[in-house]
């Protein structure tokens, strides 16, 4: 059987679990026979669980216990392994999680059992899958194959399988328990409550999203314009060198060779021309967006994805189209 | 404290990978290889820990003979000594066959802390230092921000997604896997450089390798080019479909 | 009578000489390194105009300068009559009778007439108008030896009045022995002992300006850490320096208000030089933040009129403390782009190939190629310069002028060389020499005056010799030869002004070339201050380009010459640097609203393709 482990925090499922999910139907499509079963581990999970029975699943199980909350790599690799112990998968799939990349290993290796990371297809040719995933910073792809007994354990990238495409099932799983017994002594990491890093500082390093705005911005006043769009995107405000300069941002929010280097999974450029000193600080984002009026500035050689036009138009524009 | 530093010797980040025939990995004779970037700052963070505590850091890699290279570039940065686990057989290795090698070598010297880097720029697995802590039997942490290190243990910074943090105590020894960009790099001084060239290499031989626990079917280019993609049309459109490709092919919102 | 006491006043007086002059000679020669005199013929050609002609006294400030010379000529002229003097005093020889020593002295008279003259102008210029360059207070020791000029001369003309035999004339006599014995006494602890140094300090001047030295690995050279290692033109250096001022005049990181001084540096040296504090470490004597404000623009160095060298000094404790690692934050981050990508911005090589790709350019090749163009980091990764370099390409595909590029270049390893980063430079001049060689190109062909004097003058040290031009010269070159050198402006709009980088003007003496190319299609040149041969640098050398400024006290130096270029209410700037052009317009963006927003940046091959296609279309 396939068994997915869910990720869940504070009481709320992590969607990528979903993703998950979809990962584990799909496999198990491709193998004849095979079910799907989901796994969610940690204290309180009723709720969590009965949630999972959505799923066309075959059971959720639950391992409900205090010792496994909060999240440790001890704790969970503790009680999973003894759980895969005894469920015995064929294959047991995780979201390519921070959490998950924390504990995955250590339960992979104490079984002595293979573990493929960051997964973003499947292909399954003459019974045999191989996983799919990107190396070389995405230059290259590989398809990988386990060796080895089972259970394999498989993560898979946050985003590459659909959420939505996990099929609901036409009556809720059921529901059962799994006891393991967690020594809680054995468990050396202390965790402490998690925390969103105070909002005074400004660190564009750390920033997921960044829109930047450029002298296309015209005048101090319009800068709100860029704002909305950043915050329709859930991004930080950034920008190029003369408005700092300027004072119209801080320069805390410079992006350049004399201010910030980021690496932000979007940077949205606006009316910025790409003068190579701006260009070094934000060269290492992994998607790049840019909308110039001239159709000759720099910053669309590094772009990905590129707009020649009026910012004044198409932000608000970009502000709608994100709202549908 | 006795601080060890695992790091891995990868391609260059701007070399652009060649296959070699079989397919199976790439054209390592026309690469240029430099240290791997999380590992930098691993090792970067193992030195500001060395002037503020004391003791050593040793630097530890797995790999063929051009290993050298990187582990003499540690050496030139601050690090003590290195140990390499020389073999041909780690190019394009699994994590458990290296983690596996690596504590071997490792198991004797009782390292107060190992840190690596979160994973590697080539494979990028991010499974080596968890399975060298479970190998070497010490707790461990992932994707870490901050170290404060006493007597009585660590108190380290773990990065969780959307912006969240989360302080957790361990004791000592233990492992951890160090986040990219968390302090700023050293480069190597010519000092540095010259007194490297004194400092010890210590060659181990290969143990028995660990069973591989996955092969590489295939290896190829994705379809995916790195041209601008423009957009034309009026701005809603215009906004409306980069908005599509932002979120359905970029995946980035 | 007369004679013992002179006698007693003489071992006196040459005995204090002798004494400092040793003090100061041991120091010489504790320091390492060796003085340095190859290409003699440039150097005595050198001697000859700077010393005997006073030509750098002279350009910088005319009036002071001719003052001067006045002086200096006076000064030679009297050595005779003070020899024979003294020798007459000392009782050894007695030649003041001679008929022909009256006619020296008749000549000496208007020279005494001269230097009269130019020491009271001097004595009220420093006394009196007291301009900035030298320094905040009147120096006591300068006024002294003024007053002391101004005598000698006066007992010299009263001596044509005055008979010896009367008590007039002899105290007149001994007045002027006297003076000049204190002269001789004071000279060695005042900046006055440039009349002993000077000579040799110019001639010992690299003609090279700015010349740095290898490092020498296999011997551990690390740079300067403390003044111990000060080498020994440097220590001379700091002996001879006149305190005139014309450095920090010229120094663009002083004029843009920052603490940088190299007539400071100099005398900081020469302080702790004579305080013994051999282990005093140079970061702390200078002070680290003055170090590093230098763009090594040369301007100083290029201004001294008594052949100081200040360049080997500055960067030689660069290098100490790069050694150490303690270079400035954005340094070391420039220093990991060129360890691990080989060019300053970090950027990956696929981007270089891009261009070469799209602007269709053969790998260079001596059988089918004239001459090698050399990219540089600019021109392999940055938009706006490539722009600049298809113009070239155009230019010289027009002039049938066969070209190729380097399949592998990597940074000439200047910002690294200029920024005290030696190893780093050696790594990359290294790889690109091996790279040249293989190649073997006869002449290359650059518009980055950078490279131009990293390739051609520093790695001639590593053995390796080859013609480097700027393209402004090369292209001059193929224009002159055209049969119809003049082109008529087609519609040129509003003056041109031409900004001299640092690198060409100064460095390369290169400052015709780009105003003969201009010239040629008509537009009106309109020069700014600081121009030519003594440019006011843009800001980016010595590793500023990526400094952050806002720290720093003062202006940016981009932003004074933004304002100086936009003074000449010119137009349009033409530049023939990259780096230039980056800073620039990097100041035209910051400059506050009014005026500056206007002014066009264009790059001279840019400018000369656009006007020689604009005179094609004109028919």
């Amino acid at each position: 059987m396939i068994l997915v482990v869910a990720e869940h925090r504070d009481g709320k499922l992590n969607r990528a679990t979903w993703e998950a999910v979809a990962a584990g139907q799909a496999l198990a499509g491709g193998q004849a026979g095979s079910n799907l079963s989901i796994l969610v581990l940690g204290a309180n999970v009723r709720g969590i669980a009965a949630e999972l029975s959505a799923a066309e699943a075959q059971g959720v199980i639950t391992i409900d216990s205090v010792v496994l909350e909060p999240y440790t790599a001890d704790g969970f690799t503790a009680a999973l392994a003894q759980a895969i112990g005894e469920l015995k998968p064929a294959t047991v799939i995780l979201p390519h999680t921070y959490q998950t990349r924390d504990f995955a290993p250590k339960l992979a290796s104490r079984l002595d059992r293979a573990l493929i990371t960051d997964v973003t297809a499947l292909k399954t040719t003459g019974g045999v899958t191989a996983f799919v995933r990107p190396m070389f910073q995405g230059k290259l792809t590989a398809d990988v194959v386990p060796e080895g007994d089972t259970p394999h354990f498989v993560t898979v990238q946050v985003g590459s399988f659909r959420a939505d495409a996990a099929a609901r099932g036409a009556a809720p799983a059921p529901v059962r328990a799994l006891a393991v017994a967690i020594d809680a002594s054995a468990i050396r990491q202390k965790p402490e409550a998690p925390f969103q890093e105070a909002r005074q500082a400004v660190d564009l390093s750390q920033a997921e999203r960044i829109v930047a705005v450029g002298r296309g911005i015209k005048e101090q006043e319009k800068i709100p314009v860029a704002q909305q769009l950043a915050d329709a995107l859930g991004a930080e405000l950034a920008a190029s060198r003369p408005i700092c300069d300027a004072g119209w941002l801080p320069m805390a929010r410079q992006v350049g060779s004399s201010g910030q280097t980021v690496a932000p999974k979007l940077y949205l450029a606006l009316g910025i021309s790409g003068a190579i000193q701006h260009l070094v600080g934000m060269k290492g984002s992994q998607t790049i967006a840019a909308i110039n009026k001239d159709p000759d500035a720099p910053i669309f050689e590094v772009a990905d994805y590129g707009i020649v036009g009026d910012l004044f138009e198409l932000v608000p524009a970009l502000v709608d189209a994100l709202k549908e | 404290m006795k601080i060890a530093v695992c790091i891995k010797q990868v391609p260059a980040r701007d070399w652009h990978p060649r296959l070699n025939e079989s397919g199976s990995w790439i054209r390592e004779q026309d690469a240029a290889f430099e240290m791997n970037e999380p590992d930098a700052y691993a090792l970067e963070e193992s030195l500001r820990l060395k002037e503020k505590h004391g003791g050593e850091v040793i630097v530890c890699s797995a790999g063929p003979a051009r290993v050298a290279q990187v582990l003499r570039e540690a050496l030139a940065r601050g690090a003590d000594r290195a140990i390499h686990v020389e073999g041909e057989g780690f190019s394009g290795a699994d994590a458990f066959v290296v983690a596996g090698a690596l504590a071997a070598a490792m198991k004797e010297e009782r390292f107060d802390l190992v840190l690596t880097g979160l994973q590697s720029d080539d494979q990028g697995s991010a499974q080596t230092g968890v399975i060298l802590a479970e190998a070497l039997g010490m707790p461990h942490a992932t994707i870490i921000m901050e170290v404060q290190a006493s007597e009585t243990g660590l108190r380290i910074k773990r990065e969780l997604e959307g912006g969240w943090f989360q302080w957790i105590s361990m004791p000592l020894p233990a492992l951890l896997t160090i986040q990219s960009g968390i302090n700023q790099l050293r480069y190597a001084t010519l000092k540095g450089i010259m007194a490297a060239k004194k400092k010890e290499i210590r060659r181990v031989e290969v143990p028995a390798a660990a069973a591989p626990r996955q092969r590489i079917a295939a290896l190829y280019a994705p379809e995916k080019s790195k041209k601008t993609q423009m957009i034309d049309g009026a701005p809603a459109a215009a906004a409306k479909e980069l908005v599509r490709r932002l979120r359905e092919e970029a995946r980035v919102i | 009578m007369r004679y013992w006491a002179l006698w007693a006043l003489l071992i006196v007086a040459v005995g204090a000489f002798a004494m400092q002059i040793a003090a100061r000679m041991r120091l010489i020669a504790a320091a390492p390194g060796r003085f340095s005199s190859n290409q003699s013929g440039a150097r005595l050609q050198r001697f000859l105009f700077d010393v005997i002609l006073q030509r750098r006294t002279i350009r910088e400030r005319p009036i002071a300068g001719a003052a001067h010379a006045l002086v200096f000529w006076g000064f030679a002229a009297f050595a005779g009559y003070t020899s024979i003097e003294f020798l007459y005093g000392l009782g050894l020889a007695d030649v003041t009778a001679s008929p022909w020593f009256h006619v020296y002295r008749l000549g000496l008279a208007p020279f005494a007439g001269a230097v009269l003259a130019g020491i009271l102008y001097l004595l009220v210029r420093r006394a009196i108008v007291r301009p900035p360059g030298l320094g905040d207070h009147v120096s006591a020791e300068s006024v002294v030896i003024a007053l002391f000029i101004t005598t000698l001369m006066i007992t010299f003309l009263l001596g044509f009045r005055l008979d010896e035999r009367t008590i007039a004339g002899r105290v007149n006599w001994w007045a002027h022995m006297l003076v000049v014995l204190a002269f001789m006494a004071l000279i060695p602890a005042s900046k006055h002992l440039h009349l002993v140094l000077s000579p040799m300090t110019v001639f010992l001047k690299s003609p090279e300006l700015g010349r740095v030295r290898n490092l020498d690995f296999e011997k551990e050279e690390v740079g300067l850490e403390a003044v111990k290692d000060l080498e020994k033109k440097t220590v001379l250096d700091a002996f001879t320096c006149v305190e005139c001022g014309r450095c920090q005049d010229n120094c663009p990181a002083w004029g843009a208000g920052k603490a940088l001084n190299p007539k400071t540096l100099i005398l900081q040296t020469r302080e702790a030089l004579l305080a013994g504090t051999r282990d005093r470490k140079l970061g702390e004597l200078y002070t680290e933040e003055v170090l590093w404000q230098c763009t090594t623009c040369g301007a100083c160095e290029n201004q001294c009129p008594v052949g100081i060298e200040h360049l080997p000094m500055i960067i030689g404790a660069r290098r100490g403390l790069v050694s150490n690692g303690e270079a400035p934050e954005y340094l070391g981050a420039m220093y990991n782009h060129l360890e691990r990508r080989r060019n300053i911005w970090g950027l990956g090589y696929d981007q270089r190939q891009k261009f070469v790709t799209s602007a269709a350019l053969e790998t260079f090749d001596p059988a089918r190629h004239d001459v090698l163009v050399w990219l540089g980091c600019a021109g392999a990764f940055e938009a706006d310069f490539q722009k600049s370099l298809r113009s070239l390409f155009e230019i010289l595909r027009a002039k049938n002028v066969r070209f190729g590029v380097l399949g592998k270049e990597q940074c000439t390893g200047d910002p690294a060389k200029r920024t005290g980063n030696e190893y780093m430079f050696q790594e990359l001049a290294n790889a690109n020499i091996e790279e040249l060689k293989k190649a073997g190109p006869k002449t290359i062909l650059t518009s980055c005056p950078h490279c131009v004097k990293t390739i051609g003058e520093d790695y001639r040290r590593f053995g390796y010799e080859v013609e480097i031009v700027h393209s402004s010269v090369f292209v001059a070159g193929l224009m002159r030869d055209a049969p119809a050198a003049k082109h008529p402006a087609a519609a040129s709009a509003g003056a041109v002004t031409f900004h001299d980088p640092c690198y060409l003007g100064r460095y390369a003496g290169k400052s015709d070339e780009p105003r003969e190319l201009i010239s040629m299609f008509g537009d009106e040149i309109r020069e700014p201050v600081r121009n030519g041969d003594n440019p006011f640098c843009c800001g980016a050398g010595g590793g500023l380009l990526f400094a952050d400024k806002e720290e720093e006290p003062g202006s940016r130096i981009s932003d004074v010459r933004f304002t100086q270029l936009q003074a000449t209410g010119a137009g349009t700037v033409v530049t023939a640097c990259p780096f230039c052009t980056i800073m620039l317009k990097g100041a035209q963006a910051s400059a506050p609203a009014g005026g500056g927003e206007g002014i066009q940046f264009v790059d001279l091959m840019t400018f000369v393709n656009g006007r020689l296609k604009k005179d094609a279309a004109a028919g």
